[in-house]
């Protein structure tokens, strides 16, 4: 590290928390994952937006009379991409899609090729939201959405079951409500 | 506000519910409880103004009457034009009747409207900014508009024709009321140490009559930037197309008149036109540049008093924005690509609870030094030096995907460019010219970029730098940051680098450390914010 003014010199190391220089930190797993139903709820998902797409592109194709042979490849990567993203992707994401709720803080990791973790601390939390749409129904899934007073900071977790939506909701709405301050 | 035009004369407006910060049923019980002020209406002078702003909304409405009821009717029908006067003259005069405002212990109360009547209350101590804009007439008639922040949203609190001296006082009252309120319910309404509270930066205790500071002030020598700052050629640019559609109907493009016996004589006079229509928009944008610069800017002053910073500024339309310091979160240094070379810089506040997307511009375009000096000032506190600092390097992956980044797009271009010369069977060195110029162009970009890349911390701030062309730097203040988010592409997955944002309720909602090393990113964070990380982080000794 060499940031200026920063304190990494031994004078003023104990302004820094636990960990200081020796050890450099990372971010671990969030505790939790999501619900296992939430892979074959993407699956669907990405199968319905697949079929969607293929299927124009492959009544576009068949009735093509003199296609040329990039048409023919174009429309293989095409069904390529489909597949993967409708069963690999899935269960990447599974494995990738974690969560975590302490008294202090909610963090988030998700994504398949990326990766994005989010940290936000409940005392600057504004919103707790959780929505259902039809699809996450049938499976019995939910989502939850915290929002801070940046436009930047939403949280979102999908794919938790049901009851550990409500509970975790239920809980979060708990915390923040004791928060005091603005949030900003 | 989200009244219907003719209501957006103030008069009828919504009901209560689009008020900020409106607490409901508490206005109504107020009087009972603390009767300590009377109400006061607006400016009388307003009575001046109101109806030539009344007529002005429906000047087109009642000339469309008075000439379509003449044309039917077959003569004249001016006497129509006076009901419309009279119209007018009501509609100015209502307002002014209906308004009035007051003080209370802790609130600020708006009564107005005659149909629907709309009571909008602030608690003192939500209110983060005033604006005072006065237009060439409202500064005629001595009055001055008034505009209230109070953070909830972007919807200001509004009072329409204030005296300058009332609207003085009003700013100074909502203000320090405020800073008072904040510090304690029993506190003395004017006592100096009390203004400098643990909040805030607010760095010297100032004594209550004491003068304002002033941190910069308007200088004939920075006109010197206007014609390098770019922020007025869309303007320019529009105007340049409405009289390109002329430049159409001149004979001098047609091509009969190219042609023939005086086309040598011709072809001349066209370069010479050329060359006349540059230097002419060179001119004019020279001009255009310096008469914005001044109209938008003389008189510019920025100061601090009583823990508030206040930026005025205006030639015809002044207005003065007073922004709580303690809301000042951060500020962000520009140096655009044209002003580099002549050493220029804008610089901005990153604010909460202020409208206009929270980035006020505090200082026209200037030298940069001084965007640096106001650029500390304004950040207060004793955290010199992060807007000149050199920035630690983000290392040599960070420089790869700097140029990978920069490459991509030229490279696509060529390759486009070269389809279409092997489609269309045009020389060979057509493509290769394209592209040696293009990714010629994409080395300097990504070499600018990762110059410009960079971070740090300080005991306050984090200190963002990125831009290619134009140059940026941002701090923000580490207390200011309400939320982290680590993301990584794929690209930057595979060389171990990560974008870290620190999320904050101030200016563009976030600010962004790109391509840093991932475990940089995470240290940096814990650094930044003591504890938020603790709970999450792995190979930290527990004590």
């Amino acid at each position: 590290m060499s940031d200026f003014g920063d304190p990494t010199d031994a004078a003023s190391a104990p302004a820094t928390p636990p960990g200081p220089s020796a050890v450099s930190p990372a971010l671990r797993d969030p505790a939790n994952q999501v619900s296992p139903r939430a892979v074959s709820y993407w699956m669907l998902t990405s199968a319905l937006g697949s079929i969607l797409v293929l299927g124009a592109l492959g009544v576009g194709w068949y009735f093509w009379r003199e296609r040329p042979w990039w048409a023919t490849a174009l429309l293989a990567v095409v069904l390529a991409v489909a597949a993967v993203e409708t069963f690999v992707a899935p269960r990447i994401r599974f494995r990738v899609h974690r969560w975590e709720v302490t008294n202090e803080a909610i963090f988030t990791r998700s994504g398949w090729l990326s990766r994005e973790q989010r940290i936000a601390p409940l005392s600057r939390v504004q919103t707790v939201d959780s929505n259902q749409g039809v699809l996450m129904r049938i499976f019995g899934l939910a989502q939850i959405t915290v929002t801070t007073a940046s436009a930047a900071g939403p949280i979102t977790i999908t794919g938790l079951a049901e009851d550990v939506a409500r509970r975790t909701v239920a809980e979060l709405t708990e915390i923040t409500a004791a928060a005091e301050g603005d949030a900003t | 506000m989200s009244q219907p035009p003719e209501e957006g004369y103030d008069e009828v407006p919504a009901p209560d519910t689009d008020a900020p910060a409106e607490v409901p049923g508490e206005a109504p019980a107020d009087p009972a409880v603390s009767p300590e002020e009377d109400w006061q209406r607006l400016d009388r002078r307003m009575l001046l103004l109101g109806p030539v702003d009344a007529l002005k909304q429906f000047a087109v409405p009642a000339l469309i009457a008075v000439i379509g009821l003449s044309t039917s009717r077959g003569s004249f029908e001016g006497w129509l034009l006076i009901p419309a006067a009279l119209g007018a003259i009501i509609l100015g005069v209502i307002p002014w009747l209906t308004t009035k405002y007051r003080f209370t212990e802790t609130q600020f109360q708006l009564h107005k409207g005659l149909v629907s009547r709309s009571q909008v209350t602030a608690p003192l101590d939500r209110v983060r900014s005033v604006d005072l804009e006065s237009s060439l007439i409202h500064r005629i008639l001595g009055i001055t508009k008034v505009k209230i922040g109070t953070g909830v949203d972007d919807t200001q609190i509004e009072l329409r024709a204030v005296s300058q001296e009332a609207a003085v006082e009003l700013r100074r009252r909502l203000l320090q009321r405020r800073t008072t309120s904040a510090n304690a319910a029993q506190a003395q309404p004017v006592e100096a140490g009390e203004l400098a509270d643990s909040a805030g930066p607010v760095d010297e205790p100032e004594a209550p009559d004491e003068p304002a500071e002033t941190l910069a002030a308007f200088d004939w020598s920075w006109l010197r930037f206007a014609p390098f700052s770019l922020s007025r050629l869309v303007v320019v640019a529009a105007a340049v197309g409405v009289l390109a559609q002329f430049g159409d109907s001149l004979p001098i493009f047609e091509r009969e008149n190219i042609e023939g016996a005086w086309e040598w004589v011709r072809s001349i006079a066209i370069s010479l036109i050329i060359v006349t229509v540059i230097v002419g928009a060179v001119v004019g944008w020279l001009l255009i540049s310096v008469i914005g610069y001044v109209v938008q800017w003389y008189g510019f002053r920025l100061t601090r008093e009583r823990g508030n910073l206040n930026v005025a500024a205006g030639l015809f339309t002044t207005r003065s924005t007073t922004v709580e310091e303690a809301r000042v979160r951060g500020v962000q240094l520009v140096e655009p690509w044209l002003m580099r070379p002549v050493h220029g810089c804008e610089l901005a506040a990153l604010c909460t609870g202020v409208g206009s997307g929270g980035v006020t511009p505090v200082l026209p375009p200037a030298p940069t030094s001084v965007g640096i000096r106001v650029g500390h000032d304004a950040l207060g506190a004793g955290d010199l030096g992060t807007l000149s600092v050199p920035l630690s390097e983000h290392g040599p992956e960070a420089r790869r995907r700097c140029f990978f980044r920069a490459l991509r797009p030229p490279l696509a271009l060529a390759l486009v460019f070269a389809g279409v010369a092997w489609w269309r069977d045009w020389a060979w060195w057509w493509p290769v010219g394209f592209a040696v110029l293009a990714l010629g162009l994409g080395v300097l970009a990504g070499a600018t970029a990762y110059r410009n890349l960079g971070h740090g911390l300080s005991t306050e701030h984090l200190v963002s730098g990125d831009g290619t062309f134009d140059r940026r730097r941002t701090v923000l203040e580490t207390d200011g940051i309400i939320g982290w988010v680590v993301a990584q592409s794929w690209f930057q997955r595979r060389l171990g680098l990560a974008t870290l944002k620190a999320t904050t309720a101030a200016g563009s909602e976030y600010v962004a450390v790109r391509d840093i090393e991932l475990d940089r990113a995470v240290a940096l964070a814990d650094r930044a914010t003591p504890g938020m990380l603790t709970p999450f982080l792995d190979g930290v000794p527990s004590p």
